[in-house]
């Protein structure tokens, strides 16, 4: 099978990981409060920016946005980190994936670090962590390998559209310190994350897809496309305009919603994820963002 | 109050969902059984019903059916005893 020299990267990541073992505690510096007027999201990656709302903002309503979009955004990540874990740890050492479970382990340990920068930042600094609003759905019984392959997919699309993210607002020099450097480790771990993810989910859908039927092949691309806008969901969040002491705050995250602005920038930050995906056929459209 | 609520609450899944009309939804609608609304419209309209209820959803307390119909909305989220 196609595991062998995928078995070759695992041992590789295995071994950065390892050089770059860090100490979450130690990692980050927290300064006791933050600048009033700093920045914590790069302008052009707020979930607003580019609306009539935005524009008419001042300068420290700008700023204390930034701040509670960062907030969203950390929390955003924890939603997406806390079954990730759960997910990782329980196909730690079956069957299908014991040749990749010390790399599982470190991405489990990487994932748990995250939690804590993340979660640092928002309870240091904002006092709560957003709760998440993704509400569980039933569904019916999984294919053969389906559920292993939602899994890492959703994972896969979680990662990439964040990482977008933080590669932008680590090179921003135009945000304090702290949100930088946050953005910045995050970076370095996805980047392992992501050669893992893309090769498990080429493996997983070439191995299992062949297997499923007509139905559960539209229905496992269905489920794809519908992770996007739920994620993309959770980046616009009514709280975030509320904190920032926005009166309307569910009209402000309609209009920014519904943005062209906002559109471009969904299709902007999904482009090379959904590129990905259709050209290994796990989608064959665009979906809607 | 109690009608107020419901009607901001049919208004916004008439305008969401864009083919039904205002005549045709009734407060019983099974609105979720019939794909008025879709499970991933679900997390707006808690973004929504918090805006209308002024106090946050609590989505790991909630209770299976809490959207199936604008009747169910109203007594899981506005009604007296409603957490
Ligand atoms: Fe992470
Ligand atoms: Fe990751």
């Amino acid at each position: 099978m196609t595991m062998r020299p995928f078995q070759k990267t695992v041992d590789r990541l295995c071994e950065i990981s390892r050089r770059g073992y860090t100490n979450p505690y130690e990692a980050i510096e927290w300064p006791e409060s933050l600048p009033p007027d700093g920045l914590c999201t790069s302008p052009e990656l707020i979930s607003i920016y580019g609306t009539p709302t935005y524009d008419a903002l001042t300068t420290e309503q700008r700023a204390k946005l930034s701040f509670f979009e960062a907030i969203n955004f950390y929390s955003l990540n924890i939603a997406g980190e806390k079954p990730l874990v759960e997910g990782l740890a329980s196909r730690l050492h079956k069957k299908r994936f014991e040749s990749y479970s010390p790399y599982l382990h470190h991405f489990l340990d990487e994932e748990n670090k995250h939690m804590i920068y993340f979660g640092t930042f928002c309870t240091k600094y904002a006092g709560r962590i957003y709760p998440d609003k993704k509400v569980p759905l039933g569904r019916r019984e999984y294919a053969e390998g389906e559920e292993d392959f939602l899994f890492f997919a959703k994972v896969m699309v979680f990662e990439e559209l964040v990482d977008v993210f933080n590669q932008r607002m680590a090179k921003d020099d135009r945000l304090i310190p702290v949100a930088r450097h946050i953005n910045f480790l995050h970076h370095q771990d996805e980047t392992r994350h992501l050669v893992f993810g893309r090769q498990m989910v080429h493996d997983l859908f070439r191995e299992y897809a062949p297997k499923w039927s007509p139905e559960a092949l539209a229905s496992v691309r269905e489920t794809i496309a519908g992770y996007f806008s739920a994620t993309w969901r959770e980046y616009h969040n009514p709280q975030i305009y509320r904190d920032t002491g926005l009166s309307n705050a569910y009209a402000i995250y309609e209009e920014g919603f519904d943005h062209e602005a906002s559109r471009a920038r969904r299709r902007d930050v999904s482009s090379s994820c959904v590129k990905l995906l259709m050209n290994l056929e796990v989608l064959l459209e665009e979906p809607v963002v | 109050m109690s009608t107020e609520i419901r009607s901001a609450l049919r208004a916004w899944v008439v305008r969401k969902n864009g083919k039904i009309s205002a005549e045709q939804l009734r407060d019983d609608t099974p609105i979720i059984e019939e794909r008025v609304v879709t499970s991933l419209q679900i997390m707006d309209l808690i973004l929504f019903i918090e805006e209308l209820r002024g106090a946050p959803v609590d989505v790991e307390s909630l209770r299976g059916g809490a959207f199936s119909s604008i009747n169910a909305i109203y007594a899981a989220f506005f009604a007296k005893e409603a957490a």
